[in-house]
């Protein structure tokens, strides 16, 4: 039987490849989609809900942004894939799949530990660097904004 | 399964784009594709180890990663604005022009 871990895995490399071969943005930008959906579900059953429902909302943003991109930059005259191509991308990516499935390099260690719950993690070890990090997306955002704006007038 | 080989894969796929790809916004979704292959070790060893540091690393990783992308978006629309297009061929043959042109303005 065959686990949704490797039709995850497989799906996976499939869209990311994809994301990266397919000719038309909106296309490509379409496959990443796929491609931040899946690697969502993959942290999930990782035992990683709170990773997973982060990496999807900031998934989500990204790919709002990269759509407008895509739509907005893109050439006229983009060039056409032909299916052929497309079928030899998937093929490809299926191909490079294997490995993590049928391979294994990490070593089996079992650690009896229950570790420190999430918040704990999060406010209590590493509560000064989310700090700083707000803090730090504040003033990109602002240089961002000044670059946009300076360049405009 | 293996979450390590998984994750070399994206990475290379990555590397894949970021070296063969024209398309900025290509570029851009390679270089988003690395940073997903490296932030996914934080959830695959913390799943291993067990505890949740891994996630709250995770979290750091993608917060400094989304900021990453707003740089070169913002720097994407700006050198389109400029120059018109997003091929990085046609961009550093641009730069070359009008480095040429403003050479030739200053004799």
């Amino acid at each position: 039987m065959i686990s949704y871990e490797i039709v995850f895995t497989v799906a996976l490399v499939v869209s990311t490849f994809l994301a990266v071969h397919l000719e038309e943005s909106v296309h490509a930008v379409a496959s990443f989609g796929f491609m931040i959906i899946l690697l969502s579900g993959l942290y999930f059953s990782l035992g990683a809900p709170f990773a997973a429902v982060f990496q999807l909302a900031i998934g989500v943003g990204t790919l709002a942004v990269f759509f407008l991109a895509g739509e907005m930059l893109a050439s006229k005259k983009e060039p056409t894939q032909r299916l052929r191509g497309k079928l030899l991308g998937v093929l490809a990516a299926v191909i490079l799949s294997l490995p993590s499935i049928a391979l294994s390099v990490t070593p089996n260690v079992q650690i009896n530990s229950k570790g420190v719950p999430f918040s704990e993690a999060l406010w209590g070890l590493r509560g000064l660097d989310v700090a700083a990090q707000g803090f730090v997306i504040l003033v990109i955002s602002m240089g961002v904004a000044i670059i946009l704006k300076r360049r405009r007038s | 399964m293996d979450y390590v080989i998984l994750s070399m894969t994206l990475l290379a796929v990555g590397i894949y784009g970021l070296v063969t790809k024209r398309n900025l916004l290509k570029v851009l979704i390679s270089i988003e594709i690395i940073a997903a292959a490296a932030s996914m070790n934080f959830v695959a060893f913390a799943s291993m180890v067990g505890g949740s540091l891994g996630q709250a690393f995770l979290i750091l990783a993608l917060s400094v990663d989304t900021t990453l992308t707003a740089i070169i978006i913002a720097l994407v629309v700006v050198a389109y604005r400029d120059l018109g297009t997003i091929d990085i061929w046609a961009l550093s043959r641009l730069r070359e022009v009008r480095a040429a042109r403003r050479r030739g303005k200053r004799r």
